[in-house]
């Protein structure tokens, strides 16, 4: 399975130069602040591109409009068009949905009653709204799915997305993660993670790794065979750590964000002695995170460039990824570990 | 494609139908609807008809987290008739559930706590992060495979399904727990009122008369296996999950696309994986929500692929609009009438639509069909197809 084409929105703006310009560059301080004066990484739409397709779906929540426009970005940037005319599917993995939109349902509930309550409120509160927004604005009509699995959403849609293919289910998949920040869960996580009070995430901290909320939406354009820019292939996702297959790899790139109280089971990918990224610190702390750092890689496999630690803490000694990593970067490991402690992840190589 | 074929070796379901599989098909046997005037799970002044699984054992109250409750009591079901029920005996077995309510983080004491003194207990984000539906299953039953969630509203049970033959035919696992689980909840009732869906007497799917749906609740889980782990372990079934189909209508958020395109297209995918054709098919479990759109659709689209003699029912006006649930329990149910050679009477029914297209079953009828089709639509305008046969 090839990685194809990509779409990104986050905190940064939206596009993967942008995405790619944020890699490349120093950390940048989390955009907001909430009453409470917790920090969080927001994406700010105004700013994005495709204001056709937000406009078509004017009455959408935050949430399906950042996946519409990665979506949307993730096929142009494939050079697929007319989607209608191909088979094309969408899975879409997201670890809480559209909770922001749910708690104003509720609001509805307790300020007007419950025979009064909204129905586009209710209708955009349903996990798979935002599969419907990009079905309808792209014109999509095969299958599309909508997963969760908290930590490891991304990766199973992954998995599933080349079971499609391998089907013949269909010819192109959309597969992608998507979070929504939100006051509650931001609350909510600062009661029950570290915060980091000063906005940076210490992806090597690991003991906690301090957390900042974070919001996005990432999508990949995958098939079976490479088209004409393809980022790089997808070997395998994989369920559970394998050290020896894992050892193979150039550069691991993890998932620690601090949504995990305690992420040391990173620890033991550090024996190995493949140099470690992680770039939460620039898009903040997601479930669904696995999707941005899975296109870090993609990009690092198709520019052959290294993109350093945005923050390099590194109190347990271990192997980061040095800014002048020199050899040919041929095959990647990605990785997050769920608060039971397994792994799962996705192996890339050069196309 | 040629795959192995997917036996279904072990069947639980949960519902107003009864608390298993013997007591359903008795119920639905007598054509006996157990719905409640109004909701009794929470307080609530909507008085709209509702199913609720009044069954439920005590041993399997999960505090705050009905859903995960019932599919439990689904699971051990579906293990234990399939010889799974002292352990899994190293087998590397997936779960994939579909739900809509327990997926989201709904708890109104806790929200319209927080909301008003800013600071709320978190016993209820805790019961959320800790009993994710599809990863809780599988740690209660020791799986050793992957486990997904499938969120897709109400065609969420059928689409995990389609994922559990997708992982046991490209050997990601040997066991798949598939189905669907969803309790009753107030939000979704609030939801489907404000929308002007839900009847104010008991569901009347295909009816001329028919004024929408009722809410229900329940589980519905199949155990499948490659054939070749099913001989293995000498748990022999007759029964397969042959195909499944999916396709988005990319029409409306709410609405079925009213040509039925995208759920014809979910039929032919699922017939093509099958390997079976229209004449082949014995009935339809309908999705059969009864409101005036979905069971428009469904009509016009049996009669243009069936004709308008196909055996069809839905079995919602005996368990309600289950939701997530729905595809699970009517992949049982469906299952079970192929095995059982009779399936009930469409409750509900009494007069003809024309713009429907056909009429269900009336009354409980019997059959030697060796294939049926279950069909969901969701909201979003997701439609997903299953077959399933009978050897």
């Amino acid at each position: 399975m090839f990685i194809n084409g990509m779409g990104i929105v986050f905190a940064g703006g939206s596009g993967i130069e942008k995405f790619e310009g944020a890699l490349a560059g120093p950390w940048v301080a989390p955009n907001s602040h909430n009453e409470a004066g917790l920090p969080s990484y927001q994406a700010d739409l105004a700013g994005a591109g495709r204001q056709d397709l937000l406009k078509k779906i004017r009455r959408a929540d935050k949430m399906s409009k950042m996946a519409v426009v990665a979506a949307a970005d993730a096929a142009e940037d494939a050079g697929l068009e007319n989607l209608a005319a191909h088979r094309v599917g969408v899975i879409l993995s997201t670890a809480h949905g559209p909770h922001v939109t749910t708690f104003k349902f509720l609001d509805g509930i307790y300020d007007y009653g419950e025979e009064e309550v909204s129905p586009i409120t209710f209708s955009n509160s349903v996990h798979n709204s935002t599969c419907s927004y990009i079905a309808q604005t792209m014109d999509i009509q095969g299958p599309t799915l909508t997963v969760t699995q908290f930590f490891h959403s991304f990766y199973n849609a992954l998995s599933l997305a080349s079971l499609w293919l391998a089907d013949d289910r269909v010819d192109y998949a959309l597969v992608g993660g998507v979070e929504q920040y939100g006051d509650v869960l931001s609350w909510i996580v600062d009661q029950k993670l570290t915060t980091a009070k000063d906005g940076m995430i210490k992806p090597f901290n690991l003991t906690p790794t301090p957390q900042v909320p974070g919001e996005g939406a990432a999508f990949f354009l995958v098939s079976k065979t490479a088209m004409g820019k393809a980022y790089c292939q997808v070997d395998d996702i994989f369920l559970g750590w394998d050290a020896d297959r894992a050892i193979k790899a150039d550069i691991r790139v993890i998932d620690s964000d601090g949504m995990a109280p305690d992420e040391s089971a990173y620890l033991a990918c550090g024996s190995s002695g493949v140099p470690m990224a992680a770039y939460s610190p620039l898009f903040g702390s997601m479930m669904s995170g696995s999707a941005f750092n899975m296109a870090a890689a993609a990009l690092t496999l198709k520019h052959q460039r290294v993109y350093p630690n945005p923050v390099a803490d590194n109190p347990h000694n271990l192997p980061l990824l040095p800014k002048d990593f020199g050899v040919d970067i041929n095959r990647m490991s990605c990785l997050r570990f769920d608060c039971r402690g397994e792994a799962m992840g996705a192996h890339l190589s050069r196309a | 494609m040629k795959y192995e074929p997917v036996v279904i070796s072990g069947m639980g379901v949960i519902s107003a139908t009864g608390g298993d599989l013997a007591e359903s098909l008795s119920s639905l046997e007598k054509g006996q609807r157990n719905f409640l005037p109004k909701a009794t799970l929470f307080p609530t002044s909507l008085d709209f008809p509702v199913f609720q699984a009044s069954s439920l054992p005590d041993r399997y109250h999960l505090e705050g987290r009905r859903s995960i409750s019932l599919a439990l009591c689904a699971v051990d079901e579906a293990l234990a008739e399939a010889g799974l029920a002292n352990g899994l005996d190293g087998a590397r077995v997936g779960v994939c559930l579909g739900t809509t309510v327990s997926s989201q983080l709904n708890d109104q004491k806790f929200y319209f706590t927080l909301r008003q003194e800013g600071a709320a207990p978190l016993e209820p984000v805790d019961r959320y992060v800790k009993m994710e539906l599809s990863s809780y299953i599988k740690e209660k039953i020791g799986a050793r495979g992957p486990a997904l969630t499938v969120v897709n509203a109400c065609s969420s049970g059928s689409d995990a399904l389609g994922v559990a033959l997708s992982w046991l035919r490209h050997g990601v696992c040997d066991i798949v727990v598939a189905g669907g689980a969803d309790e009753l909840s107030h939000i979704p009732l609030c939801g489907f009122v404000s929308l002007g869906i839900v009847s104010p007497s008991p569901c009347a799917p295909f009816d001329k008369n028919r004024k929408g749906l009722n809410l229900g609740e329940g589980a519905g889980v199949l155990v499948l296996e490659s054939q070749s782990s099913a001989k293995k372990r000498g748990a022999p079934s007759r029964l397969r999950l042959l195909g499944y189909g999916s396709c988005a209508d990319a029409y409306h958020l709410t609405a079925p696309r009213p040509d039925g395109a995208g759920l014809i297209t979910a039929i032919h995918r699922a017939m093509m994986e099958a390997g079976i054709s229209p004449e082949q098919i014995g009935f339809i479990n309908a999705h059969g929500t009864a409101t005036p759109d979905n069971d428009k659709v469904e009509g016009k689209v049996f009669q243009q692929l069936f004709g308008e003699k196909i055996l069809t029912h839905s079995t919602k006006g005996y368990t309600g609009h289950t939701l997530g649930a729905a595809g699970g329990i009517e992949a049982v149910f469906a299952a079970a009438f192929l095995r059982e050679g009779w399936m009930p009477g469409s409750a509900g029914f009494e007069t003809y639509d024309e713009e429907v297209g056909l009429a269900p079953v009336g009354r409980k009828t019997v059959s030697d069909a060796t294939h049926a089709l279950s069909t969901s639509l969701a909201f979003g305008g997701n439609n997903a197809a299953l077959i399933m046969g009978i050897e």
